[in-house]
C-alpha cells in the first residue's frame, strides 16, 4: 500500500485514536455485546476508509456517530429478521426494523448523486431524535438538513412505524 | 443531565466553544460530573488498549489497494501508485537564503535571533523563548522529538492540533524539536498523495541540533488539495534518505522515528 493509501491510513489512524472509544461506546450501547461492538467499530472505520475520497470529513464526530448508528441499526434489523434474539429496547427495535424509503433511494444512488454529502437515513434521524434525545435543531445540524426537513423525515417514518404496528 | 452524545463530543473537543466552556466549568465545580468524565477518559484508554489500531490496520492491509481518484497531473500517470513527488529542495543553507526572499510572506526566525519588529513578532517566537530559555544547545531531558504546525492569523499565529481544520490558502509554519543530536527531515503529504519536502538535503536527512524549538525559515501555503495535509518529522540517530518511488520503505524503517500532525482540509478560503 503506497502513497495515497498510506496517507489515508495515517489519517484513519488519527481518527481512530481520537474517536474509536466514542464509536465503541455507541456500538456497545446499541448492540449490548462487547465482541459485536468491537467488530462493529472495525466495520465503521473500514467503511470510512473505503469512502474517504467521497466523504465530507469536516465533522468526523458526526460522521462516525451516524455511521455507527446506521450500521448498528442494520445489524439489529438483520438479526431480528433472522430470528436471532435481540437485546434492544422496543423503541430501538422498532426504529431498526422500520422501512426506510430514504435508504432505497440511497441504494439506487439517486440522492448520492444529488448531494455531495451522504444523506442520512430516516432511521438514523429517528435514533438521534427519539433515542439520543437531540432536539430537532440539533438533529438537523447533525444530518445537515433543515429543521422542517427533519420533521418531514420523522413524520414519514412515523407513518411507516404505524403501518408496522398495524401489520 | 448532559446526554451521552454531547459528553462524547466534549471529550473529543467537537462542541461549539460556548458549550465546551459551559461543560468545562461544570467539570471544575461538580464533583459527580467530574467523576463521570474521569471514568470516560479512563475508559477511552482502556478501549484503545483493548482494540488498538494495529488490529484494524491488519484488515486494511488485507484490502485490495484503492486506486484513488483526484490525483494531480503527474501523480496519476501510468507509473501507478498515485504519488507525485514535488521535491522542493531545501537544504538548510539554501533555506536560509530563501528566508530573505520570503520574509514578507511570513515572519519567522530561529529562536535565538532577536525579534525584528514588534508588529511582526508572532506568538510562535514567544513560545520559543519559553521553551528554549538560555540553554539553546543542551539536551532537554524527557522530551521526545516533536513537530508543531502553526497557522498564520491576521496579526499572530495559532498552533494547530492534530485533525484541526485548515483551508486552501492558509499559511503554515513548521517547527520541530529533537531531544538529542540526530538526523531528520520534514515533509508533508496531501490528500492527492502529493509529497512536498520542507527540510532535507535533496533526499537525505540533515543533521539536527538538539534542545531547542526550531522554526523553519519559510512558510508553506496550502493549496487546494482535498481532505487533508499531513506534516511529518522523521528522525534517526543515523543518517537516512527517502526514496521517492518507495515512500513506504521509510514508514517501515524501524530505525527511523516518525511524528506527524494532520490538518483536515475544509471548504475554500
Amino acid at each position: 500500500m503506497k502513497g495515497k493509501n498510506q496517507a489515508d491510513q495515517i489519517v484513519l489512524e488519527g481518527l481512530y485514536g481520537k474517536y474509536a472509544p466514542m464509536v465503541y461506546r455507541r456500538c456497545f450501547s446499541m448492540l449490548k455485546d462487547d465482541a459485536e461492538a468491537q467488530d462493529m467499530v472495525q466495520e465503521v472505520f473500514l467503511r470510512i476508509y473505503e469512502r474517504m475520497d467521497s466523504l465530507d470529513l469536516s465533522q468526523p464526530s458526526s460522521l462516525l456517530w451516524n455511521t455507527a448508528t446506521r450500521l448498528c441499526l442494520n445489524r439489529i434489523r438483520d438479526k431480528h429478521r433472522h430470528g436471532v434474539d435481540v437485546d434492544s429496547s422496543e423503541l430501538l427495535l422498532t426504529i431498526a426494523c422500520a422501512d426506510d424509503e430514504q435508504e432505497s433511494y440511497e441504494a439506487k444512488n439517486i440522492l448520492a448523486k444529488l448531494f455531495s454529502r451522504e444523506p442520512e437515513s430516516s432511521r438514523t434521524i429517528a435514533m438521534l431524535h427519539y433515542v439520543d434525545g437531540m432536539t430537532l435543531e440539533e438533529t438537523a445540524r447533525e444530518v445537515n438538513l433543515s429543521v422542517s426537513g427533519v420533521r418531514k423525515r420523522l413524520r414519514g417514518l412515523q407513518a411507516k412505524l404505524k403501518n408496522l404496528e398495524v401489520k | 443531565m448532559i446526554p451521552d452524545w454531547k459528553l462524547e463530543r466534549y471529550l473529543t473537543g467537537d462542541l461549539p466553544d460556548s458549550e465546551m466552556r459551559e461543560i468545562r466549568e461544570m467539570e471544575a465545580t461538580d464533583e459527580i460530573f467530574a467523576g463521570r468524565i474521569k471514568m470516560m477518559r479512563e475508559d477511552n484508554r482502556a478501549i484503545l488498549k483493548k482494540m488498538p489500531f494495529e488490529r484494524l490496520s491488519e484488515r486494511l492491509d488485507a484490502m485490495p489497494a484503492r486506486s484513488g481518484n483526484g490525483l494531480k497531473g503527474a501523480g496519476s500517470n501510468g507509473a501507478g501508485n498515485g504519488v507525485s513527488f514535488t521535491l522542493v529542495k531545501f537544504a538548510t543553507a539554501a533555506a536560509l537564503v530563501l528566508a530573505v526572499v520570503t520574509v514578507a510572506l511570513f515572519s519567522q526566525r530561529e529562536i535565538a535571533v532577536p525579534a525584528q519588529s514588534g508588529a511582526q513578532v508572532m506568538d510562535v517566537a514567544m513560545a520559543d523563548a519559553v521553551l528554549a530559555g538560555d540553554e539553546g544547545d543542551t539536551r532537554i531531558k524527557g522530551l521526545e522529538a516533536r513537530i508543531e504546525v502553526w497557522k498564520k492569523t491576521a496579526d499572530s499565529a495559532v498552533q494547530m492540533s492534530n485533525l484541526d481544520e485548515a483551508r486552501e490558502g492558509d499559511e503554515i509554519q513548521l517547527r520541530y524539536l529533537v531531544p538529542e543530536k540526530c538526523f531528520g527531515m520534514l515533509f508533508s503529504m496531501d490528500g492527492n498523495g502529493t509529497v512536498t519536502m520542507h527540510m532535507a538535503d535533496d533526499n537525505k536527512a540533515i543533521a539536527l541540533e538538539p534542545g531547542k524549538m526550531t522554526t523553519l525559515p519559510f512558510a508553506y501555503k496550502l493549496d487546494n488539495a482535498p481532505k487533508f495535509e499531513t506534516f511529518y518529522l522523521f528522525t534517526s540517530t543515523n543518517g537516512f534518505s527517502i526514496n521517492i518511488d518507495d515512500i513506504d520503505a521509510l514508514f517501515k524503517n524501524k530505525d527511523v522515528r516518525q511524528e506527524h500532525v494532520t490538518l483536515r482540509k475544509v471548504g475554500g478560503k
